[in-house]
């Protein structure tokens, strides 16, 4: 098993769009890729499941990721979160 | 993402070559919204074609958006790719449909509860997010009907295409806007084939179906090899302009000859004179009727007002119509055909049950005698326009003197009422049947007592007595090489009537027929009605007759 514990930084929190980016990596990975926020936990691999966490700036995001390729997983998943879920210098 | 050369085969007709866009229509609305299924695996089955559909025309949109204003805008198309992708929602629909809802109303379900989801999340920016999910709803809901919006407008002119086009479709259509037509089912007799020679514009018939993702595309249709390029290869193109630019010097050259004869009586190396007609569908096309030199109109079409509208066009505006063509034909005769429609040519607003058989149903004639306040509005209507020019009525599907006299009635009824109002009329208007069923044929002697003309219309005439389906591709053919039932049936109408002293014209199909135009003369017919764009060489045909 992986973790990992990311915060939110983009002032939008997990809009569409990083939530978006974030269930399309999580898609191209076999292990199960458990996402929990607060009280709520999603499937990462689905989109619907990720924009319902509601998450917004400032909140953790805990990645818990279990499966063959889950060291791969953590590793795509953590730098999409930095890329899309960092500072927001717009 | 389609982007190698596509060939699609079908049945041309007219034999031009044109480029442009394709843009497809779908079907007409069905206006029953279900919510209530028959079948839970045909509503699993077009819900899976739904999502895909919908899902191919938002890369598409994608792709549009990418080129249009960068990657950054179109992500948000990507998104509505993957919420139409998602697992969650998916399984909520089919939840739903399997709990008896049918396929839109369980979309409508799921995707509420993923709106409520996300608004009660109570963040204003993934609030937002909640009118994707809409979109969302929108498009599936869209797709399961067969109605998704025109996103992308095409400018200027396109080629149509479509599974097939229903009469009121064509009628609705803006047609100068139209290059070309494609359907993927049809025949060359079909309604589509019809319009596409009424308007000069080639087209293709019986194409089988085409990806939708082709919307939108570039290609070159050729009617006369009956062929489709989609995203065509530059040798393609190259090959195409080359036989155009030919075909268009031979045409040019061909209508200056035609166009010399256009104001001379069209008349056979033995004598006989025959009145080119034009048959038109609308106002609109008077003007091209005259500048190809129609002497008359042989077939109006009176429909075309009755199926712009959503309700019952009024007497009034009925008249202010048929007045204006009957001034702009200044004083050319105008044959006014009575209301045609049937199970197979309905009309939203007027409630018609659906029959097994239409073409054998109540239509035509038998529909207006049953339908009195409609049809003597419309006589009516067409009573006063006669003042203003040379009108005459004519009545479709006729198969027993019955009709006739039932009809006459009606119409001296009309007059009686003009007349008491003192609005004037010409109270010795012509009357004129269409012979289109082989009884009418058969007892023309009878009719000819009745009626000042005939027309024949070879469309329905050839499908009553050969039995064929002219919408049925596997044996429409079998109307082609088979002429001689139908011209006997004209032949035997012709006689009758020209012993009443009367006259009989031709107003289907056949009449543009050049190459039957020759035993068309011999029989004895007076007119050819034709559509606009067949006029001028008609009439270049009836001069070159023995």
């Amino acid at each position: 098993m992986q973790e990992f514990t990311f915060t939110i930084k983009d002032k939008n929190g997990l809009h569409a769009r990083p939530a978006g980016a974030i269930s399309s990596v999580a898609k191209t990975y076999q292990s199960t890729i458990e996402i929990k926020c607060g009280e709520k936990t999603a499937d990462g691999k689905r989109l619907l499941s990720v924009m319902s966490l509601g998450a917004v700036a400032g909140q953790e995001l805990h990645f818990i990721i279990e499966g063959k390729d889950e060291e791969n997983a953590r590793e795509a998943l953590f730098t999409i979160c930095k890329e899309k879920l960092g500072e927001n210098d717009k | 993402m389609i982007n190698k050369s596509t060939l699609v085969q079908g049945i041309g007709i007219t034999n031009k070559r044109v480029s442009g866009r394709l843009r497809f229509i779908n079907k007409e609305k069905s206006t029953d919204k279900k919510s209530t299924i028959y079948n839970v695996g045909t509503e699993l089955l077009r819900l899976d074609e739904a999502i895909k559909r919908a899902k191919g025309k938002v890369w598409e949109l994608e792709k549009r958006a990418r080129e249009l204003v960068g990657g950054n805008e179109a992500q948000i198309f990507e998104i509505h790719a993957m919420l139409l992708e998602d697992e969650d929602l998916n399984e909520l629909i089919i939840a739903e449909i399997k709990k008896g809802k049918s396929a839109e109303e369980a979309t409508r379900l799921a995707t509420k509860h993923y709106e409520r989801v996300i608004l009660e999340l109570g963040d204003e920016y993934l609030s937002g997010r909640a009118s994707d999910i809409r979109d969302i709803c929108t498009q599936i809901i869209d797709a399961l009907s067969g109605n998704e919006k025109d996103s992308e407008q095409i400018d200027g002119q396109y080629i149509l295409v479509a599974e097939d086009l229903t009469p009121s479709q064509t009628v609705l259509l803006d047609k100068s806007k139209i290059l070309a037509i494609v359907t993927f089912g049809g025949t060359p007799s079909s309604h589509t084939a019809i319009l596409a020679r009424s308007m000069g514009i080639p087209a293709l018939v019986g194409t089988g179906k085409i990806d939708y993702l082709l919307n939108g595309s570039y290609a070159l249709l050729d009617g006369a090899e009956g062929t489709l390029i989609i995203n065509p290869s530059e040798t393609q193109a190259e090959d195409f302009e080359k036989k155009r630019a030919k075909e268009n010097k031979i045409a040019t050259e061909h209508e200056r000859y035609l166009r010399s004869l256009m104001n001379k009586p069209a008349v056979t190396g033995s004598g006989h004179k025959i009145m080119i007609y034009a048959n038109i569908g609308s106002e609109n096309e008077i003007s091209g009727a005259l500048s190809n030199g129609a002497e008359g109109i042989g077939l109006l079409r009176s429909e075309f007002l009755y199926l712009e509208k959503n309700s019952l066009p009024s007497e009034e505006e009925l008249f202010s119509t048929y007045r204006d063509i009957a001034i702009k034909m200044g004083g050319r005769r105008v044959i006014v055909r009575t209301l045609d429609i049937g199970a197979d040519k309905q009309i939203p607003y007027i409630d018609m049950k659906k029959e097994e058989n239409p073409a054998l149903g109540l239509r035509g004639i038998r529909l207006c005698l049953g339908s009195r306040d409609m049809f003597k509005s419309q006589i009516r209507a067409i009573l006063r326009a006669s003042h203003y020019g040379r009108v005459a009525i004519m009545i479709p599907m006729v198969i027993s003197v019955r009709e006739v006299i039932a009809f006459k009635e009606l119409l001296e009824e009309c007059k009686r009422e003009l007349s008491k109002k003192g609005i004037p009329h010409d109270s010795k208007i012509e009357i004129g049947i269409m012979i289109e069923t082989p009884a009418s044929a058969i007892i023309s002697d009878k009719l000819a007592k009745e009626v000042d003309f005939f027309s024949v219309g070879t469309n329905d005439l050839t499908q009553y007595t050969l039995a064929v389906d002219r919408q049925n591709s596997s044996v429409s053919g079998l109307c082609e090489e088979n002429h001689e039932p139908i011209l006997r049936l004209i032949e035997m109408a012709s006689r009758e009537i020209h012993k009443q002293g009367g006259w009989i014209g031709v107003c289907g199909e056949m009449a543009a027929d050049l190459s039957l135009t020759e035993e068309l003369a011999r029989i004895g017919v007076d007119e050819l009605s034709v559509s606009v764009p067949y006029l001028l060489g008609v009439r270049g045909k009836v001069s070159e007759c023995k």
